[in-house]
């Protein structure tokens, strides 16, 4: 669905690169996820595959679209939602989704059910300059599937949304994925990737640094650990312990035998720490 | 249909907004300004020097017949003061010149008598009577204002001589000639003889509607310049710009249809001070695609500044400048003798003069439409750079 070979792209002529050289490639139906820190390149990569941005130097396919020719109407196989919402507030919800129905030239969705589908039912003959933040943020969700997009493009989609909300947008792009869209997610929560992703990649600094299924990464780079909590001269200690560490088994063999065990977990390693032993950078 | 469409949701968000009905507020406050304020023919400033060669007690009947008309309205003497001249009049039947020549000051008090418009009431002119014929000379001539003397002939007729400048329009030396006058004195001032600009058509606005080619000009085309520019910031606050980049509607289709939204909101604002103001006066079919040209080429002078700018307050110095720059030929437009070459190069400099054209019911047809077609291109040019570079400064 998705080509790119060796784009690059500079906000600047001092050969500073907000993206450099990076390559990857995404099929149709996968729900792939797009993982960095802060100033990373991933809007940007985003915007130079939504045509925002002019693209510069590389080969890029969107959706069988060569984008050295510009063609506008591939955006009818297109949808995007944006880290910011961005909607009309003189209009009212409807009027918002109806106005854009009105631009594709491919059968859109009922714009009542989209509302329902994020929760808007009963706002929409309210102006959306009336919404609050998050409902703003729902409308143009919504928005991005008003002509069942193959192609989804998604920035951040639940950040800064409460978890109810969260929750249902994270429902939306599972069903979504059920039908076969394919889904190209931005994003910074680490949880949410690993939920929803086939696959994900790891940018730091313009660069990708690997790309792989949440579950081979887990594999390859994650260990389980042991989180225990005991007594010790009568106070409370916590612990981690790395179980493929030999110092850390004995030690751990050690508190089991002399101390009183107040709880004990095992526990899986997150993509977050994945991707910090992997860049050796947090992702905030 | 998405033109249309699009064209339908613009003129939603005008309508929800302000600026739709500050414009529509002005039209109507211009209308009213115009309709109550400003006199058809204002009070004319024009004053004659008279002097009648005949009985006291006959000029006293005469006048009271005049007052008793409504003609004339008595008014406080004035004082006048004459400075010493020296002169030569020509007399135009005879090609005769008397020089006169007076070296002394002279303060005289003059009865004063003003000539009102029996059907509007305002004043026409106004009448100072003297009590020589040289000092309707001196005065003709220090103020370069009509003088007559006026003599009882034989069987009860008047016979008048005016005193004219020398510059008079042969019109109305002509028309005074066929009216009254047996003969006339034509006051030749070598050094006065200006060049008098001919407002041929002024003459036939009169001062109620020779406002109109300016409010429109500068009411509409130019309101329009600047409410398309805080459309488009109002649209880049919200990041709408955007999402309209990644639909298959062009970045062409939105600015055009913004300057459609500016046409329509002219359309109205100006046809509600010219209808009532000009009635069927002007020519429809000419006023109302000049409009729309002229309409158009400002908006997207808006559209193409405003695509320098991220915000409106950042554009103010520019929008500023570009609002007096553009205002500057009315300054021509009002004070005739001001109308410096260069000035000919502002765009609305073209605009007043043909709306003046269209107001007086006598365009010239192909100038217009040419100047029509030509706002039309200039105008579709400079659109189409506004778009090359709106499409590089959208971001993510
Ligand atoms: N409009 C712009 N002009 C100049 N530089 C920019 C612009 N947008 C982004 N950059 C720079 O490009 C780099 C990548 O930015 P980008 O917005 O792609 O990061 P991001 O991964 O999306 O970050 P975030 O998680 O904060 O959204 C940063 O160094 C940023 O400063
Ligand atoms: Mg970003």
């Amino acid at each position: 669905m998705i080509t790119v070979r060796n784009l690059s792209h500079s906000y600047s002529k001092d050969g500073k690169m907000a993206v450099n050289d990076i390559s990857f490639e995404i099929e149709r139906g996968e729900t792939f996820g797009f993982l960095g820190p802060s100033g990373a390149g991933k809007s940007t990569t985003q915007g130079v595959l939504t045509g925002l941005l002019k693209l510069q130097k590389g080969e890029v396919t969107v959706a069988g679209y060569d984008l050295n020719k510009v063609r506008n109407e591939r955006f009818n196989k297109i949808g995007v939602s944006f880290e910011q919402s961005n909607v009309y507030s003189k209009l009212t919800a409807l009027e918002n989704l109806k106005y854009f129905a009105d631009l594709f030239d491919v059968p859109t969705r009922d714009p009542h059910e989209l509302l329902a589908l994020v929760g808007l039912e009963g706002r929409e003959k309210d102006r959306a300059g009336s919404f609050s933040k998050g409902m703003k943020h729902r409308l143009t969700f919504a928005r991005s599937m008003i002509n069942r997009p193959e192609l989804w493009f998604l920035d951040e989609p639940t950040t800064g949304l409460d978890p109810a909300i969260a929750a249902t947008i994270k429902d939306i792009i599972k069903e979504e994925k059920a039908k076969g869209t394919t889904t190209f997610l931005t994003t910074h929560n680490m949880y949410i990737a690993d939920e929803l992703c086939d696959r994900v990649a790891f940018i730091i600094d313009g660069e990708i640094r690997l790309i792989d299924t949440p579950r081979n990464l887990k594999q390859r780079f994650g260990q389980k650990l042991i989180e225990v909590e005991y007594i010790a001269d009568s106070r409370p200690v916590k612990e981690t312990l790395k179980t493929i560490d030999d110092g850390d088994r004995r030690k751990l063999a050690g508190i089991v035998t002399s101390y009183d065990i107040v709880t004990m977990h095992s526990k899986e390693a997150t993509l977050e720490e994945i991707f910090i032993q992997v860049t050796g950078r947090g992702l905030l | 249909m998405k033109m249309l469409s699009t064209y339908r949701k613009e003129m939603k968000i005008a309508m929800r907004g302000f600026y739709f009905y500050i414009e529509i507020f002005i039209a109507v406050v211009m209308l009213l300004i115009l309709l109550v304020a400003i006199k058809e023919n204002p009070d004319s400033k024009q004053r004659e020097y008279v002097f009648y060669d005949a009985r006291p007690e006959v000029v006293e009947l005469l006048f009271a017949k005049y007052i008793d008309e409504g003609k004339i309205v008595p008014a406080a003497d004035t004082e006048i003061v004459m400075k010493p001249a020296s002169f030569a009049v020509k007399n135009r039947d005879t090609g005769s010149t008397v020089s006169y020549s007076f070296d002394s000051a002279k303060t005289i008090m003059a009865r004063t008598m003003r000539e009102i418009d029996v059907d509007d009431g305002r004043i026409k002119k106004t009448i100072f009577l003297l009590d020589t014929e040289e000092d309707v000379l001196r005065l003709s001539h220090s103020s370069g204002q009509v003088g007559a003397i006026v003599s009882l002939g034989d069987r009860g007729t008047f016979s008048y001589r005016y005193i004219l400048q020398g510059y008079e329009t042969e019109r109305l030396t002509n028309l005074l000639y066929v009216y009254n006058a047996r003969s006339v004195d034509v006051l030749e001032q070598e050094m006065d003889r200006q060049a008098v600009r001919e407002l041929g058509s002024t003459e036939r606005l009169n001062a109620r509607e020779s406002a109109v080619p300016a409010l429109i000009t500068f009411a509409g085309s130019l309101m329009g310049f600047f409410i398309v520019m805080s459309y488009l910031f109002l649209d880049k606050d919200q990041g709408v710009i955007r999402a309209l980049a990644v639909t298959p509607a062009t970045v062409w289709m939105y600015l055009l249809s913004k300057t459609m939204v500016i046409m329509t909101t002219v359309l109205i604002s100006s046809s509600i001070v010219v209808i009532p103001v000009m009635g069927l006066k002007p020519n429809y079919l000419l006023f109302y695609p000049f409009l729309l040209a002229t309409t158009f080429a400002f908006a997207a002078i808006g559209l193409l500044v405003a695509s320098f700018f991220d915000s409106m307050s950042k554009s103010f110095g520019v929008l500023y400048l570009l609002m007096i720059a553009f205002m500057l030929p009315g300054f021509s437009y009002f004070i005739g003798s001001f109308d410096p070459v260069w000035l000919r190069f502002f765009p609305t400099y073209p605009i007043l003069y043909v709306f003046k054209m269209i107001m007086l019911g006598k365009p010239d047809v192909p100038y217009v439409l040419t100047a029509s077609a030509g706002f039309l291109v200039g105008g579709l040019a400079v659109l189409a750079i506004a778009n090359e570079k709106f499409k590089k400064t959208l971001t993510v």
